[in-house]
């Protein structure tokens, strides 16, 4: 860690002229403990600006505060200081605006697949209560048939969606995650180390899947990760964080780089080395997958 | 093969026979020490013989109650008369009357628990309170709320609800509480508002391990509706138990005894399978 004390942040992203931020961060300060007792910083000063349609990779150690930071987007979690804005609006608390996959826990263990993916259409437009009208029949169907349209996007076959998420394979289960995300068609796609827990050859596929769906849908993401592979050949853009000082003062931005998108293997090669170099001390476990063709 | 490896792999037939070996030497115990003392000491009180008990129970379900007056002519009585307006039935009923009511009352609990995990100001409001509550042993409470309510059911199920209330009142707190937070979260991402998050996603989701509780408890709502009812009741099983007692009527108190295991044990299947079923998520995840 001592090794990344003198670095300055490198910024090597120029921000859009012409589109307006969808997410304002501005020097963000997160500490947990109590005022006064020994207290544990984990952002220290962050400030980032992301236009919508960006794939934002965030990617660092763990414990650097990316989720942290993703928390903040959501509205999960509140700064110590600083500001966190989406279109304009200080978050409170989580809302439809942000989808959200995260690693664990993605899917309510209680519905079928496709209740699942249906859940939020059916709080948001039939309301608290549920109801069997006549009217309320036809959106149910429509429901049904948008659901089984992303079941079939994701790659999924339609006798999965009577199936409980404990049938399902990993991967499996965060297909259906996103599909769940995606209906409520959200402005901003959160994925919190969405695909760490799967296997390498199942995290490729879903590397190219989530690509192709940020090409159709250009909804802005934020995909956070350990992997720097993954990070680089995922994302328009890389954050890289990394605690900047002492152990106690909290992570910051250490890298932004815009990643072409015509990077060829060896332009994506040496940005993975130097984001390794910068950001990982040597001897780092980097649970390296395979890299996918998008 | 040690019986104490724990990779042993009992057959069917054995696992059956170990299954109702405790069941059997009871049962022939009991009769070997009851026939010996029936030869010793033939009006013996103490332990029944099988057709004392047998007798009992006929009695006790055939025949009809005391107190009952609407018994004109007791012999031209279908069977499902004679068993309607026996002691024992009409106790179970007295009984399962009680029983009811009370696991109706503890729903609200449930509910209490619930919002007490999902909304922090609720729970500051009562967990302190519902921890000290949990605490208080409730068959001390009996006498203040029998100067309180009375000798009639109110008695009775505040008994129960107050020995039972704050364990599941804690149990769907905790339960609540140990709903994955992501989950949570994900029901906001989803355009879902506090209360859908609260009865859509955490409550469908600890609802079958609720029932589990509940089902676990049914013996400590027993125990305390049993308590009120030998003390002050003039009806149900628990005070047909004490009466008979007086007049050391074991051929009917054992039946009646192996009458209520049977009751919870079928109450307990019963919830046992309706979880089953109504949740297949529950039980095979």
């Amino acid at each position: 860690m001592n090794s990344l004390a003198s670095q300055q942040m490198v910024v090597d992203h120029p921000l859009s002229p012409e589109k307006s931020p969808i997410i304002c961060i501005r020097n963000v300060c997160v500490e947990y403990g109590q005022p006064g007792k020994a207290s544990k910083k984990v952002l220290n000063g962050v400030t980032l600006d992301i236009v919508p349609g960006e794939f934002i990779s965030i990617v660092g150690q763990t414990g650097c505060g990316k989720s942290t930071l993703l928390r903040l987007v959501l509205g999960e979690e509140r700064p110590t200081s600083g500001q966190v804005r989406v279109e304009g609006s200080p978050r409170a608390q989580p809302d439809r605006r942000c989808g959200y996959v995260p690693q664990k826990y993605s899917l309510f263990p209680d519905r079928t697949v496709l209740e699942n993916i249906t859940f939020g259409l059916e709080v948001t437009e039939i309301g608290f209560f549920g109801g069997f009208s006549a009217a309320k029949r036809v959106r149910r169907e429509r429901f049904r048939s948008e659901a089984l349209g992303y079941l079939r996007r994701m790659g999924l076959r339609e006798s999965d969606a009577a199936k409980y998420p404990h049938q399902l394979s990993g991967g499996m289960q965060q297909r259906v995650a996103i599909a769940q995300a995606l209906i409520m068609r959200p402005k901003i796609l959160l994925m919190d180390e969405a695909f760490s827990a799967l296997d390498p050859g199942t995290r490729a596929g879903m590397q190219r899947l989530i690509k192709d769906l940020w090409r159709e849908t250009g909804t802005t993401i934020l995909f956070v990760t350990h992997n720097p592979r993954e990070a680089v050949t995922l994302g328009t853009r890389l954050i890289a964080l990394a605690r900047t000082g002492l152990e106690d003062d909290g992570a910051n931005i250490l890298l932004d780089l815009a990643i072409p998108p015509s990077a060829d293997d060896r332009d994506i090669s040496s940005l993975v080395r130097r984001v390794e170099e910068s950001t990982f001390p040597a001897g780092t476990d980097l649970d390296e997958p395979a890299a996918p063709e998008v | 093969m040690s019986v104490l490896q724990i990779h042993a792999q009992p057959s069917r037939a054995t696992v059956w026979t170990l299954s109702w070996f405790l069941f059997a030497a009871g049962l022939a115990s009991y009769f070997w020490v009851s026939r010996g003392r029936h030869v010793e000491n033939p009006d013996d009180r103490v332990m029944p013989t099988v057709g004392q008990m047998v007798q009992g129970f006929t009695d006790a379900t055939l025949k009809p109650a005391e107190d009952d007056e609407a018994v004109a002519d007791e012999g031209s009585q279908s069977l499902w008369g004679k068993i309607r307006h026996s002691m024992l039935w009409k106790d179970t009923i007295a009984t399962g009357r009680r029983f009811i009511i009370s696991m109706a009352l503890l729903f609200p609990a449930v509910l209490l628990g619930l919002h007490m995990g999902m909304f922090p100001y609720i729970g500051s409001f009562f967990l302190r309170f519902v921890l000290f509550f949990d605490k208080i042993v409730a068959l001390s409470l009996l006498p203040i709320l029998f100067i309180a309510f009375g000798i009639d059911e109110a008695a009775k199920i505040a008994l129960i609800l107050i020995g039972v209330a704050p364990t599941i009142i804690l149990d769907a707190f905790n339960l609540t509480r140990g709903v994955p937070k992501e989950q949570i979260v994900k029901g906001f991402t989803l355009g879902a508002g506090d209360f859908a998050v609260a009865y859509r996603i955490v409550l469908k989701q600890i609802w079958p391990r609720v029932l589990n509780s509940i089902r676990l408890n049914l013996k400590a709502v027993m125990i305390f509706l049993f308590s009120g009812e030998m003390i002050a009741s003039q009806d149900g099983l628990a005070y047909r138990i004490a009466l008979l007692r007086r007049h050391m009527g074991m051929d009917t108190i054992i039946p009646y005894v192996l009458w209520v295991a049977l009751l919870l044990f079928l109450i307990d299947l019963g919830m046992r399978v309706l979880n089953r079923k109504c949740h297949p998520w529950f039980q095979e995840a």
